[in-house]
């Protein structure tokens, strides 16, 4: 019963807990609020557990799937699917949504129902996004993300956080609107083709898309471009990044997780699911275009991150240059740099959510963020001390934790075909190695100055409590990657030969 | 020799007159009239054209216009009681408190 | 003769019960009994529901396909499912008045019967198969919505704009009736079918061109389509706010009903001379309504613009002129009716001292003070943005597909950029309600007002489903549109 049902029970449970939080719960029961968020969230967790159990690795398709008439007369269906590249993501991200409740557990204390309603719904954007395998289907969990978002910066945000939310509004929705456009398009070529609507994902791909000449004659090139500029804004390539520091700095510590963590990944995510097989002679084309891109983005994101004096926007760049690093990844376009590319994306939610969550309980403590605020924590603070550092080393790449296996797969698929960009990208890693560990050193070795911090408290059991599923899974990934290349490989084969 | 272009050289004169009038008058008074001449261009030209084409239904429609045409002045006469009422002028432009 | 005059007042039974009834409210309005808000508001409900069950009976009895009154009026499913639309408003607006008529003191019976005559009108104007039965029916509708709009005679706004509003109303309507003398002389009749007819043989003189151009004038003002939009931020802004939540939606979808009949039934022919003025009117009108919402303060006034850029969305279905591109409008009308009542609703709900929870700042904090007002508030936001999963995003879905199916992808990338552009304005409402703290006692309060929050509980209802499941909706929509009774390609 429940298999024919899975993936919805799995999208569907938080957003209706959600609504049950936001609608139903009296006004001041905040508790009761946290209890009911955290509970939806590992009751998700199960599910994706479950959805995981019953997923064959060999099988490249999607599966589980799930198919109901919704607007028939337009061909527009409520379809789902998992297959691999899915799984991992959902994975991920019903990982880190009870994460993100048991870390903002006291840091957010005003409107929590708010909160948790809103990451309850941002998940059920999010689960449905990825598993949806219908275009139009897709679109409309893509939307459900941003004004859940939108109050997450908005409401629970530092001091310039109208500005941020707004900023990250309307860059989002300049990009998914073009790519509304876009779908329409795609359905209506498939009319013209087929003589029927239609906006499943198995019937685009059998569309025959017209490369044209030109950019403005070719719609190929230009459905390839509606799609890539929502997603490349998700992501965010360079130049389209800007909204991303404003947009983190101002977040609360629960949404810059969420943000890094997950929503970035649907950038990818898009372009690996919807741009590559559906536009492939767009995608050769682009190609050249996406490398210096990448290129530029780790190479430019790591300088910013090494001049910035606040912790939290040091992370933030130094997402700008791992993102590039995955969309290198998945423009080279082998199976191991595509592998690459997903494990990466794993790896960022999981370091750079690390990363997030750990620069809040310092935020928390003393309410500041600035480098230069601290020096010698090791001292007072040994078990933070220790998780920073695994975070830090997971986000470099040293070898057996998570980071190197996707920066490994990543450089030595796409070094065949593209070896300059390599090169380049090599010096991204050194130099993040160099700013993260610069970073380290003024916040945990240098002397300790400042007498406030002499008396700051060590995790506390709940943050420890949040932290080490995270690091179980650094240290899972970089000691035995296989067992998660596997999920991904049959479907990663599939998109890289059809 | 009266042709029908004479009749509609008149209503364009009339229609003419009445559209400019209600573009550059501010007096209520007179744009109520404009709004007659408006309508009365339309009734000739309704008038004029079922006399060539020897059909009564531009007439009939004419008698519907002069009906309505005549609630129109009583509803914009109402109007102007009230602002008289309430302002004591029958110049809109001294009437205006919204921006435009 | 007398069977056909039977069978034509059969058809016309609606128009009838409600005028009967426009009447007894207005008689029962005069006198001691004239301060009655329940009772005048509950007997005008009434008449609108009988007018519902009239309806039915009409369009049971009556032979399908056929012409009434000499061919001047018919009852497909076109003009039913407008009718509804109109009776949907019209049964609205009366919840949503009673308690804010009661609480500025206006006597409740002139002004429900006018509501009614002017649905009337509409309802004519959703039968009409020749231009003077629609004319007719538009006058109707536009004298008493003049008045409405000067109803508060009280106060200067409200005499305002009951002054631009005539003023710029009867300037439309004359250009109109102008315009039709012209087509009238150079096709030689007034009625659809037979205009149609004509125009197969008929020279694109200067002077029938002027005349199509006129009358697409005379159409664009009553839809508030730019340039012919300036009346609209006055009115919408001076009129009682009910009143201003009913001409925002009545009005305007009985102008798309005869947009579309007239355009696309009669005026097919010259599809090649509208379809530049109707496109790049469209294309001015979402481009200035919704740049424009963005600098108001007043929330009225920001609402009206928002009503003009939606007239701009709902262009590109009469545009797009397929069989799908008339069933986008139709669904539109009826998604845009609810989002845009229920958030006139909740102004006037907010509306509590004179003119106060008018301006945006007057929001600040309310999701503190009232949470559920703010969510329902919201939700109607978020659906006039066009967010998923709320009715107005399925609404702009299927205008969008309509015109990229017809071929105008530039004007839906016009669209879905201002579309982008309006959530920026809409959010603002958002930002002041969430995100900002009100000071104590300044903001905008709740009233206590039963009949307005039942109003806005149907809407959101709508909402809710439409934009869940609008099969149905969406199905209703497709069938008339089917059935417009003209010839479609």
């Amino acid at each position: 019963m429940l298999h024919d049902t899975l993936l919805s029970t799995l999208i569907l449970t938080p957003g209706a807990v959600g609504l049950v939080v936001l609608l139903l719960l009296p006004r001041q029961a905040d508790s009761a609020a946290r209890w009911l968020g955290l509970l939806a969230s590992l009751a998700t967790l199960a599910l994706a557990a479950l959805a995981w159990s019953r997923f064959d690795p060999a099988n490249p398709g999607f599966q589980l799937v799930e198919q109901r008439p919704w607007l028939p007369q337009v061909g527009i269906s409520y379809s789902l699917g998992m297959d691999g590249i899915a799984l991992v993501l959902v994975l991920l991200t019903a990982l880190l949504q009870p994460l993100v409740f048991i870390s903002s557990w006291i840091s957010i204390s005003q409107h929590v129902k708010g909160f948790i309603a809103s990451m309850l719904l941002l998940e059920t954007g999010v689960l449905g996004a990825f598993l949806a395998t219908d275009l139009f289907l897709f679109y409309v969990f893509w939307e459900l993300m941003l004004i859940p978002m939108y109050f997450i910066i908005g409401v629970w945000g530092g001091e310039r956080r109208i500005y941020a939310a707004v900023k990250f509004v309307l860059f989002t929705l300049a990009g998914s609107l073009l790519m509304l456009v876009g779908i329409l398009y795609l359905a209506y070529l498939h009319h013209a083709q087929f003589g029927v609507w239609s906006f499943a994902y198995g019937d685009m791909l059998r569309l025959n898309i017209p490369m044209g000449a030109g950019f403005w004659g070719s719609p190929q090139l230009l459905l390839f471009a509606a799609f890539a500029l929502a997603f490349a804004i998700k992501v965010p390539v360079w130049p389209l990044h800007t909204w991303l520091p404003d947009a983190h700095v101002e977040a609360p510590t629960g949404g810059s997780i969420i943000l890094a963590g997950i929503l970035l990944k649907l950038g990818t995510f898009g372009l690996m699911r919807y741009n590559r097989p559906l536009f492939p002679e767009a995608w050769e084309a682009a190609t050249p275009l996406f490398m210096v891109l990448a290129v530029v983005a780790i190479i430019y994101g790591a300088l910013v991150a090494w001049a910035q004096k606040d912790i939290k926007k040091l992370v933030a760049y130094s997402s700008v240059s791992h993102m590039g690093f995955i969309i290198l990844g998945l423009f080279a376009g082998t199976v191991a740099s595509t592998q690459g590319a997903l494990i990466q994306m794993i790896n960022h939610g999981l370091s750079t959510g690390a990363l997030f969550m750990l620069v809040g309980v310092i935020y928390d403590r003393r309410h500041t963020r600035l480098i230069e605020d601290f020096g010698g924590l090791a001292k007072v603070m040994p078990l933070y001390t220790f998780a920073f550092l695994l975070a830090t080393l997971s986000s470099i790449g040293l070898p057996g934790l998570n980071g190197f296996v996707g920066e490994f797969l990543i450089l030595t698929g796409a070094f065949a075909e593209h070896p300059l960009a390599v090169a380049l990208a090599a010096t991204g890693i050194v130099l993040g190695a160099i700013y993260m560990l610069s970073l380290v050193q003024r916040v945990f070795w240098n002397a300790l100055v400042h007498e406030e911090n002499r008396n700051l408290t060590d995790l506390t059991w709940r943050e420890a409590l949040a932290f080490a599923p995270l690091a179980l899974f650094m240290v899972w990934i970089g000691v035995q990657p296989g067992t998660f290349l596997r999920l991904s490989e049959a479907a990663v084969r599939h998109l890289i030969g059809g | 020799m009266i042709t029908i272009t004479h009749y509609l050289v008149l209503s364009l004169v009339l229609f003419t007159l009445g559209v400019v009038g209600m573009v550059i008058r501010r007096n209520f008074i007179t744009l109520l009239m404009c709004v007659e001449l408006i309508i009365n261009a339309a009734t000739i030209n309704f008038i004029a054209f079922s006399r060539q084409a020897g059909d009564v239904t531009g007439q009939v429609f004419a008698v519907f216009l002069i009906t309505i045409a005549a609630a129109e002045a009583a509803i914009g006469l109402g109007i102007i009681v009230a602002l008289v009422r309430l302002k004591q002028t029958v110049q809109l432009d001294q009437a205006n408190v919204m921006r435009g | 003769m007398n069977m056909d005059l039977r069978a034509d007042l059969l058809a016309l039974l609606p128009e009838l019960t409600l005028t009967a009834g426009a009447l007894v409210v207005l008689l029962a309005g005069v006198g001691g009994g004239g301060r009655r808000h329940g009772g005048l508001a509950v007997t005008a409900l009434a008449s609108v529901g009988l007018t519902a069950i009239a309806l039915k009976i009409a369009v049971d009895v009556s032979e399908a396909g056929r012409l009434f009154f000499s061919g001047m009026f018919v009852l497909d499913p076109f003009a039913v499912f407008f009718k509804v639309l109109f009776l949907l408003t019209a049964a609205l607006a009366p919840l949503l008045s009673r308690d804010y008529l009661e609480r500025h003191d206006y006597r409740p019976g002139e002004y429900h019967s006018l509501v009614l005559f002017a649905t009337v009108g509409m309802m004519v104007m959703a039968s009409g198969t020749n231009l003077a039965s629609i004319y007719v029916g538009l006058e109707l509708m536009a004298l008493s919505t003049y008045v409405l709009a000067g109803y508060f005679r009280r106060e200067v706004k409200s005499h305002e704009a009951a002054s631009k509003y005539f003023v710029l109303g009867a300037l439309s309507s004359g250009v109109l009736v102008y315009g039709l003398s012209l087509l009238f002389g150079e096709l030689g009749s007034l009625d659809l079918a037979a205009m149609a007819a004509a125009l197969g043989g008929a020279e694109r003189t200067p002077t029938l061109l002027t005349g199509m151009a006129l009358l697409a004038c005379g159409f664009l003002f009553k839809v508030a389509a730019v340039p012919f939009h300036m009346w609209t931020p006055d009115v919408y802004e001076g009129a009682p706010t009910p009143i201003t939540a009913f001409l925002s939606v009545g009005p305007k979808a009985a102008a798309f009903a005869i947009f579309l009949r007239v355009f696309l039934g009669g005026l097919e022919g010259l599809t090649p001379y509208w379809v530049w003025l109707v496109g790049g009117s469209a294309a001015l009108t979402m481009i200035w309504g919704n740049l424009a919402a963005l600098t108001q303060d007043n929330v009225k006034r920001m609402l009206a613009y928002s009503s003009i850029a939606h007239a701009g969305y709902a262009l590109l279905g009469l545009l797009a002129g397929s069989e799908l591109g008339v069933q986008s409008v139709l669904f539109y009308m009826l998604v845009y009716l609810v989002s845009n009542l229920g958030a006139f609703g909740f102004v006037i709900l907010l509306e509590s001292r004179g003119y106060a929870g008018e301006t945006v700042a007057d929001y600040a904090g309310l999701a503190r003070r009232q949470p559920l007002a703010a969510f329902g508030m919201l939700v109607f936001l978020l659906s006039l943005g066009g967010i998923p999963p709320t009715a107005g995003f399925m609404g702009k879905l299927y205008v969008f597909a309509a015109a990229v199916n017809a071929g105008f992808v530039w004007l839906v990338v016009v669209a879905v950029v201002m579309s982008a552009v309006s959530l920026y304005y809409y959010l603002r409402i958002a930002m002041q309600m969430y995100l900002r703290e009100g000071q104590e006692g300044e903001g905008a309060e709740v009233l206590a007002a039963p009949w307005t929050a039942r109003a806005i509980g149907v809407c959101g209802v709508f909402v809710g489903i439409i934009g869940v499941y609008p099969a149905p909706f969406a199905a209703a929509a497709r069938t008339t549109a089917a059935l417009i009774g003209v010839t479609l390609p």
